[in-house]
């Protein structure tokens, strides 16, 4: 029989406290609990970045997080508090402009992989943040969108040969 | 799209956040033997476990009355395995209970009792004296046998200035959808069924159900997929959903991990032996084409899949004799069924890498190969069709463009070479297939779209509320689609085989034509007035524009609805006929692939440096959309090509995890991949471009490396081993040739 721990997660903004499962996943906590539906699992290892979240700032899979280690700590999932009313940000609005999204299965998650990146490194150029999307599998293949909405986000100019 | 916001923030609606009140969760526990007599099942230590309502077998599904065998070909597959296993992976149980962590707690707890059998696992193997059989009714492991015969095939080979042979082979391998299989099912009444399911055909799980429960009174509904590629076409998991929650007695649930996505179906292995006879201008006389398709363990679509073997297996070339034998055979492994562009890749390598071969044995270039032989309006195909709308010489310049000047083979370090390869592809559509649509104008003169088509990232939604737009005249943003309910959404075959944009659009074409009639109708007691329609309203014979809800309310009327119909007929029968006199396909889809690699010869490590992906889209109704979907054919592809492989070992599928089989990340490409898209505007005929470019990737890769290093791979994936051992094996001929 699983133990159960009291934690307080200060959840995009907010404190929320739950009696969870010693081994319940952070993913678990925060769809079913917390029903954000932004955050996705999908590989169950910690591969394909579908479930990212920030735990203190910091890119996490939640699928390998363990709910418990979230306690007294921020969490951040890509959709926030309040997602119908909320405005998007300026990595969220330059992937609608610029199409960064098909299934979009894959998408709330490089949104937050971008943020982490950028609330470490503010001056992250296009290539860092590539980089760190290797950990974000998009089965459609949108990357080249979603590095179309980087480079405008950066301010940088597209390479030769591309629209 | 529409829902852009939606699909960025991440709530965008899927099934995977659907919860009925009263919800149970379910864990399903699978075989772990390839093939096997199934023992005794001992569920009571799972049944006592805390929050566990029900663990239900297949004998209970019999035991309930209900045939649990289902199958859109061949009724062969069981919801859950009744008294055999087929596949190491098959479900023998599954457990309900409150929560899905006791549920997949209490599963570690039924025990299975299994009496092995001899199995077997490659399509090579399979019909062989003596191999295991799967299925007593269908002896040999046949799983569908199709023969085409077109000319005088053994006089031409007779009179061949050469003939070419060599055998292909493409390996198992998955869709890997981000959105694994999610299904919730509810039975409301006896005989009402109520299930959402991420399920790229609604109709088609719907045929299969009320045919399994002899109830017309099911209601399937689908939200948006979280990608598909042909793995959630059919009926798959709904009728292990379905029964368990029948007998459970309560609304339950279903989320399968990634291992059980590998384990509920997969692409075609398939093994194609290709004999090719040509003039002494390298002209194509003759061919004769062998394709055997692994089935795995359940036929899905296979018996009529096979037989796409034998409409694509010429390529789009002028061969005029042709003789092919395409097959399906039922195997010991996950079972295979529509995958993006099926039944076709794995042709496509055959013929045009064996092609690379001959342009190379008789001198000639490649490209000039291909357009000497290459099929043109008005040449006869091998299925004795005249051709028309072929587009393959714009497609080859348009690639040869996109990809532009050669990569220079020495700028990177002395160890790597350059190669380019281009490959082009033909398939046909799924064919006869029905789609209806229906366009309903409320009161309050809103317009609702009724249409089966699902959403999974290529924008079915957002083409069709387009289409809506542009046949009435107003804004597509003030059409209104539904969450699919095959309650109110018409018939419609299958989101698949490219057919959607085409036939959802005929239909749409119709609904609105009866629809305008019909507001003709009440606006001017017309239904020939021809009015014209805009903006969600019409222009009165005296010139003044009234909106729809005027129309309907002066005439006190609730609601005007219009239906219409998509229909095409032909396609072949298994004896190689033509079924009706034709044609074989509602139109031809025409493909093509380029890509430039840079291969080390010190560790055969392969790096695609470009690439680009055409389509024939008739009329590109949505650029980006076009160019996303033609991209995400070449990047699949290129996984394809270099590294996805479903690897069997003793029987047990070995890499069913992400990091085992890998997926092209975005580290892993070119940053930006070409896309070609040929339109022809005279003639309007809107082409789906979901899987054009596809088939032709790992050909186009294959003749790359040839190009680079001169070895020609005839085993997918090229892996790093493979193409150091094929490096290998070269430089040991020519030194054997040599002299020493």
């Amino acid at each position: 029989m699983s133990e159960y721990l009291e934690v307080s997660i200060a959840l995009d903004g907010q404190t929320r406290d739950a009696s969870v499962r010693g081994d319940e996943l952070l993913l678990e906590t925060l769809r079913e609990r917390f029903g954000r539906t932004s955050v996705r699992g999908t590989c169950g290892i910690g591969l394909c970045g579908t479930c990212t979240v920030q735990l203190d700032g910091r890119a996490v899979s939640s699928c390998l997080t363990l709910a418990a280690q979230a306690d007294g700590r921020t969490v951040r999932t890509p959709e926030g508090d309040d997602p119908a009313n909320a405005e998007l940000d300026d990595i969220q609005r330059a992937f609608v402009e610029h199409a960064a999204y098909q299934c979009s299965f894959c998408i709330p998650g490089m949104v937050a992989t971008v943020r982490s990146v950028l609330a470490l490194e503010p001056d992250a150029d296009v290539e860092t943040l590539r980089e760190a999307l290797g950990g974000n599998l998009c089965r459609c293949g949108t990357y080249q969108w979603v590095l179309d909405a980087l480079r405008a986000l950066r301010g940088e100019s597209q390479g030769e040969g591309d629209r | 799209m529409p829902d852009a916001r939606e699909r960025v923030v991440g709530t965008l609606p899927m099934v995977l956040d659907v919860r009925p009140p009263g919800v149970h969760h379910a864990v399903v526990v699978r075989s772990i033997v390839p093939h096997a007599r199934l023992g005794a099942i001992d569920v009571s230590d799972a049944l006592g476990m805390p929050g566990v309502v029900a663990v239900v077998t297949g004998q209970d599904i019999v035991a309930s009355g209900i045939d649990p065998h289902f199958g859109a070909m061949r009724a062969d597959q069981p919801a859950i395995a009744v008294d055999r296993v087929r596949y190491a992976g098959e479900p023998v149980a599954v457990v309900v209970a409150t929560d899905r962590w006791r549920a997949r707690e209490a599963a570690m707890f039924v025990e299975v009792e299994y009496d092995e059998l001899a199995f077997v696992v490659d399509e090579r193997e399979a019909d062989a004296p003596g191999a295991p059989q799967l299925h007593d009714a269908y002896p040999g492991n046949d799983c569908g046998d199709w023969t085409l015969e077109h000319g005088d095939v053994d006089a031409a080979f007779a009179g061949a200035h050469r003939v070419y042979e060599g055998t292909f082979r493409t390996p198992p391998a998955h869709h890997v959808p981000m959105e694994t299989f999610v299904a919730v099912a509810d039975w409301v009444s006896d005989d009402r069924l109520e299930i959402w399911t991420s399920a790229q055909s609604p109709h088609a799980v719907r045929t299969g159900l009320a045919t399994m429960f002899g109830t017309e009174d099911v209601s399937v509904r689908t939200l948006n997929l979280g990608g598909a590629y042909g793995a959630k076409g059919q009926i798959r998991i709904e009728p292990m959903v379905a029964c368990v929650a029948r007998i459970a007695g309560v609304p339950v649930r279903f989320e399968l991990d990634r291992d059980e996505v590998f384990a509920t179906i997969a692409r075609h292995a398939g093994t194609v032996h290709l004999r090719t006879a040509v003039d002494s201008d390298g002209r194509f006389l003759a061919r004769e084409i062998d394709v055997v398709y692994n089935a795995g363990a359940y036929a899905i679509t296979s018996p009529f899949a096979a037989g796409q073997g034998i409409t694509r297996a010429p390529g789009p070339y002028l061969i005029p004799n042709v003789r092919a034998r395409s097959r399906a055979l039922y195997t010991n492994t996950v079972p295979t069924g529509p995958f993006r562009g099926a039944m076709t890749g794995q042709l496509t390598f055959a013929y045009e890498l064996q092609l690379e071969e001959i342009a190379a044995d008789l001198g000639i270039d490649a490209l000039e190969l291909r357009r000497r032989n290459m099929i043109r309006d008005g040449d006869t195909y091998a299925t004795g069709e005249v051709m028309e709308g072929m587009h393959y010489e714009r497609i080859l310049d348009g690639l040869v463009a996109e990809l532009g000047p050669r990569p220079a083979s020495d700028d990177s370090s002395a160890t790597v070479r350059h190669g380019r390869g281009v490959a082009i592809t033909l398939k046909t559509t799924l064919t006869p297939s029905r789609t209806e649509a229906r366009l309903v104008v409320g009161s309050d003169g809103t317009v609702t779209v009724h249409a089966a088509a699902t959403e999974m990232g290529q924008g079915a939604t957002a083409t069709i509320m387009l289409n809506v737009a542009h046949e009435l005249s107003m804004d597509p943003t003030t059409v209104r689609r539904l969450a699919i309910d095959t309650d109110r959404d018409p018939f419609d075959t299958a989101t698949g085989s490219s057919r959607t944009t085409f036939s959802t659009g005929v239909a749409l074409h119709g609904a609105a034509l009866d629809l305008r009639r019909k507001l003709d109708a009440l606006a001017a007691g017309d239904v020939d007035a021809g009015l014209e329609h805009r903006d969600a309203g019409l222009i009165l014979p005296d010139g003044a524009w009234r909106s729809y809800a005027e129309v309907l309310q002066a005439a006190e009327v609730d609601e005007v609805i219009g239906d219409g119909v998509f229909q095409s007929s032909g396609g072949w029968t298994p004896e190689g006929q033509l079924r009706d006199g034709g044609p074989s396909t509602a139109h031809w889809h025409q493909g093509g692939a380029a890509v430039d690699v840079a291969v080390d010869v010190e560790t055969g490590r392969v790096r695609v440096v470009g690439a680009a992906g055409a389509a024939f889209a008739g009329v590109a109704l949505d650029r980006t959309r076009v160019d996303q979907q033609n991209v995400g054919c070449v990047i699949m592809g290129l996984g394809h090509s270099l590294y996805e492989e479903s690897v069997y070992d003793d029987g047990q599928l070995t890499n069913p995890n992400l990091s085992d089989y890998m997926i092209p990340s975005i580290l892993d490409l070119p940053e930006r991949i070409g896309s070609v898209i040929i339109e022809d505007l005279e003639h309007g005929e809107v082409h789906g471009v979901g899987e054009m470019a596809i088939p032709a990737v790992p050909a186009a890769v294959a003749a790359a490396i040839r190009d680079a290093v001169g070895v020609s791979l005839h085993d997918l994936p090229f892996t790093a081993e493979k193409v150091l051992r094929a490096l290998e094996d070269q430089a040991e001929a020519s030194s054997e040739g040599g002299g020493k």
